[in-house]
């Protein structure tokens, strides 16, 4: 009974983290976003427009919870949460320092991530369903396209990634000590592993499940309020937890001078390799355009999908010769 | 500091020529005097030819309906090679003088012969009173689809054998036709509804086209049917109040129908009720992105009528303000068309408002309004330029052709940019000039025209620069193509920047422009000149007369019908996005769904003037 309770303290410690986690990386991407556009952004709520994020979930939680009446109100009210709750469930098995992962070690932790990113697609497809309403349901259609097709490189790359590591668990896989010509071998991996991590989040410039510019909102159109929040934290707490898994897989996760003997420097390690990717996010979004729905597809099937499998040939033969 | 208003003292107050001998108001006299083409017309169809000849210097030719369609082939496939149909618009005459019951309509086209630089007007008197048929001209030009159903939905003239016969502005249940005379300005009954049940929303979302993609054969209970979806009239890239019906098989367009009129405002209709010179603050509000190029291509055709002589350092002015606004009207093109197709648009908008706005607050400084600017008037310009605004102008002219390079740089070599652009929305050169499209759409399709360099108008024949084409005819070439009249216009800017003469800046013409300030004080003819001016306006001479210019988005016309008083008797707008944007749904077939986007944007359609 006390460890249910630990358990319970610790989750919510961490929904709590990662949701204040989401409303600053909103408030940094406008920032960012507004220096990229020779804007200033956001500056009137609090010092630097720091209160922003707070003064925004004021405003989505005061708005009137609006619901259709063409719409399937069981399935529209489910939607926002199914997309949700699997950006945090993520977090469970990352380390975040020496030992300690955010939640639990489990054996299966690289498969744990597959899964539940695996039902996030969930959450956007029955929101798009739901909505009775062809622009949703286009992007919904999208959606589903995408982010299935995009898994398989991801899962690719994952699976030659444990390999190399030995192990399925995240806490052991960052503290496997690796030579420099395998981290260099891993590194080649990155931007590939990135590409499907930008399309499985919906991030730009892979966002066309929800271009504005043909599809009006995608799939949340006929969303509002609290509920339309909740997509918009999905999305941008997937980016932090995907932050996080590569830099784990990647960079060493809470690794860094020092982490072994201080384990709080682990934290510290890790949110800013975090940080540094998140900027990667932002930066990506202001300066490369969206390619059409039929390229983003063939551009999967036809490079990343064979890059992946030539990745994790020549990391099975390394796994079983070199190592 | 010298004043600026001060015009010579020993002015000769002309009355303008013809007009205190007739009575008012009087019919547009017959054409008289001939040209080599009209010569060469009435030797090939001889007693069919009603009249030829010219009026205010421009060829008019008079047919009967049923010659009408014999001589357009005729013209188009001689040697005269009389290649575009620019335009079609209707006159009531139920309001003239001698009306005869039985003619009551007349319609009105604009052939062009690009290869020859010729303009040809024909006139077609339609017999029947009240319910006159006009022959269509859709057999011969795809491009008159839309103006005559322009001219079927404002004037109700039935168009035989027209292939597409519903309404295009006004609502399919609207009670009259607006530009008859007959009908008051305003006050009429308007049926609207907000009820489903109302006839007006039985067509939503139906089935356009036949579905030709239906596969043959589906297992018995199986139903499959298109999507269709209602792109607009409130959608992010419609760039203004466009609806699209687009039939969707999967994310193919299977086919596109746009739907107008949201934003008609009836200006057609205003104008025939504004004296001539309060008309011009109408014109910002068509393509409300480049208000000077209205400004410019309205009071030119009023200029035209009257003969009025402009100063020299007006005619720079003026040229001045119409590159200014080409430019500012293709920065928003790329911005907005990079932000439609592509998720990083917002950085390049921002930029390219940033330039933007350098020139608006240039417009600001000479004309107090950054976006309406009415600068532009019949005999010149308003106000003459301000000291600074040389130096600020200049300045900005060494800056942008920079500011052009770093926008390139951040699309043009982009392989994802590249895609979206190469080989959509293909426009063939023969179906360019049948579509009747005019500006980058012409020159994207490898036809060499722009009515600066072919036709000048307001002393554009001193300048040099070039005018780009490309023969790709795809939405790359058409960006090529304005992101090069950027450029040239900034040559342009320079050059008439170096020899801006001293002068006048608005024609002394005390029939058209009214008298100084410091005048009126002193001279009792002033006086009268104002009075008369700001009261019954000045008066222009009976005819018909048409003035396109080269505006950012193509060809932009202005016709009149004159009879004689201070108001036009008809005024018709040839917009260019209003033909161009026909061309949307040849371009879009076939294609994918964000195609339509990039099609949109590649047109570069302003809805206040395709609506007007």
């Amino acid at each position: 009974m006390p460890q249910l309770l630990i358990y319970l303290i610790q989750a919510v410690v961490l929904c709590l983290v990662v949701i204040t986690g989401f409303a600053y990386l909103t408030w940094l991407e406008r920032k960012l976003i507004a220096r990229f556009q020779v804007r200033i952004g956001p500056n009137r709520a609090g010092p630097f427009g720091l209160l922003q994020p707070a003064a925004d979930a004021v405003k989505a939680m005061f708005k009137e919870e609006y619901i259709p009446g063409h719409v399937d109100k069981f399935v529209y009210v489910l939607a926002p949460m199914l997309a949700l709750a699997p950006a945090l469930i993520v977090w469970a098995v990352i380390p975040i320092a020496k030992g300690v992962p955010a939640m639990g070690d489990v054996n299966i932790g690289f498969l744990w991530i597959l899964a539940i990113t695996g039902v996030e697609s969930f959450g956007v497809i029955l929101a798009g369903w739901s909505s009775n309403n062809n622009y949703s349901l286009l992007g919904a259609l999208r959606s589903a396209a995408q982010m299935i097709s995009y898994e398989i490189p991801l899962g690719l790359f994952l699976v030659s990634i444990a390999m190399l590591g030995g192990t399925f668990s995240l806490v052991e896989l960052v503290e496997t000590p690796r030579a420099p010509w395998e981290w260099i071998w891993i590194w080649i991996a990155f931007p590939f592993f990135f590409t499907s991590i930008l399309a499985e989040t919906n991030r730009s410039p892979f966002d066309l499940p929800e271009t504005e510019n043909e599809l009006v909102a995608g799939f949340f159109t006929e969303y509002g309020g609290m509920k339309f929040s909740m997509f918009m934290m999905a999305e941008y707490i997937n980016m932090i937890t995907t932050s996080t898994v590569v830099s784990t897989l990647f960079f060493g996760g809470w690794q860094g001078p020092l982490a072994d003997r201080y384990i709080w420097l682990g934290p510290v390690y890790l949110f800013i390799k975090v940080l540094a990717l998140l900027f990667l996010f932002i930066w990506i979004r202001a300066s490369i355009s969206r390619p059409r729905f039929d390229q983003l597809m063939r551009f999967n099937w036809k490079f990343m999908i064979p890059a992946g499998l030539v990745y994790l040939t020549v990391s099975a033969v390394i796994t079983v010769f070199l190592k | 500091m010298p004043l600026l208003n001060v015009s010579p003292v020993d002015r000769l107050y002309e009355t303008l020529p013809n007009l205190d001998d007739i009575s008012i108001p009087a019919r547009a006299p017959q054409p008289d005097g001939e040209t080599e083409d009209t010569q060469a017309i009435a030797a090939a169809f001889g007693a069919r030819i009603l009249a030829a000849g010219l009026q205010h210097d421009l060829p008019f030719v008079h047919v009967a309906p049923a010659d009408l369609r014999d001589l357009v082939t005729w013209l188009r496939d001689g040697e005269l090679a009389y290649t575009t149909l620019i335009d079609i618009t209707a006159v009531d005459l139920s309001e003239l003088p001698d009306p005869d019951p039985d003619v009551r309509f007349q319609t009105v086209y604009l052939l062009r012969s690009l290869a020859r630089h010729k303009a040809l007007f024909i006139v077609c008197p339609l017999p029947g009173g009240d319910d006159a048929e006009a022959p269509s001209l859709a057999g011969q030009f795809p491009g008159a689809i839309w103006p005559e159903r322009e001219v079927m939905d404002l004037m109700g003239i039935r168009f035989a054998d027209h292939p597409d016969p519903r309404r295009i502005l006004m609502p399919a249940a609207w009670p009259n036709h607006p530009l008859r005379k007959d009908v008051p300005l305003g006050g009429e009954d308007v049926p609207f509804s907000l009820t489903w049940d109302h006839p007006e929303f039985d067509g939503l979302g139906d089935q356009i086209l036949d579905p030709e993609s239906l596969p043959p054969d589906l297992p018995p209970g199986m139903n499959r049917q298109n999507m269709i979806l209602n792109m607009g009239p409130h959608h992010p890239s419609t760039h203004g109040v466009l609806r699209l019906v687009v039939e969707l098989d999967g994310e193919r367009v299977v086919n596109v129908d746009p739907d107008l009129g949201y934003l008609h405002s009836g200006f057609e209709k205003t104008g025939e009720h504004r004296r001539y010179k309060d008309f011009v603050y109408y014109t910002d509000r068509m393509d409300y992105l480049s208000a000077m190029n209205n400004n410019l291509g309205y009071v030119l055709a009023v200029e035209g009528m009257l003969d009025l002589e402009i100063p020299a350092r007006a005619q720079a002015i003026r040229v001045i303000m119409s590159e200014m606004q080409r430019i500012a009207s293709h920065l928003f093109w790329l911005s907005t068309h990079v932000l439609d197709i592509s998720g990083n648009g917002m950085s390049l908008l921002m930029y390219a408002t940033r330039e933007r706005e350098r020139i608006l607050d240039l417009f600001e400084m000479v004309c107090g309004a950054r976006l309406t600017t009415s600068y532009i008037r019949i005999g010149g310009v308003w106000k003459d330029l301000p000291e600074a605004f040389l130096g600020a102008l200049s300045e900005f002219c060494d800056l942008f052709p920079g500011r052009i390079d770093e926008y390139r740089d951040l699309v043009k070599d982009s392989p994802i940019w590249r895609t979206r652009l190469e080989g959509i929305g293909l426009v063939g050169r023969e179906d360019a000039l049948a579509m009747g499209l005019t500006g980058p759409m012409l020159r994207g399709s490898g036809v060499d025209w722009d009515l600066r360099r072919d036709q000048p108008y307001s002393g554009y024949e001193q300048y040099e620069f070039d005018v780009p084409t490309s023969d790709r005819g795809d939405g790359f070439g058409r960006y090529e193509i304005r992101m090069e009249e950027m450029r040239q216009s900034v040559r342009i800017i320079r050059q008439a920047l170096d020899r801006l003469p001293d002068g006048l800046y608005r024609s002394d013409d005390r029939k058209v422009n009214p008298p100084p300030r410091t005048e009126l004080d002193t001279s009792m003819e002033s006086l009268i000149h104002h009075f008369k001016l700001f009261t019954e306006g000045f008066k222009v001479p009976p005819g018909m007369y048409y003035h396109g210019i080269e505006a950012s988005k193509g060809e932009l016309g202005f016709f009149i019908y004159s009879d004689g008083s201070g108001k036009p008797y008809r005024l018709h707008v040839r917009g260019p996005s209003f033909n161009n944007l026909y061309a949307i749904s040849g371009m879009s077939r076939g294609l994918m769904l964000s195609d339509i986007i990039t099609n949109i944007g590649s047109i570069d359609i302003v809805l206040g003037e395709v609506d007007r």
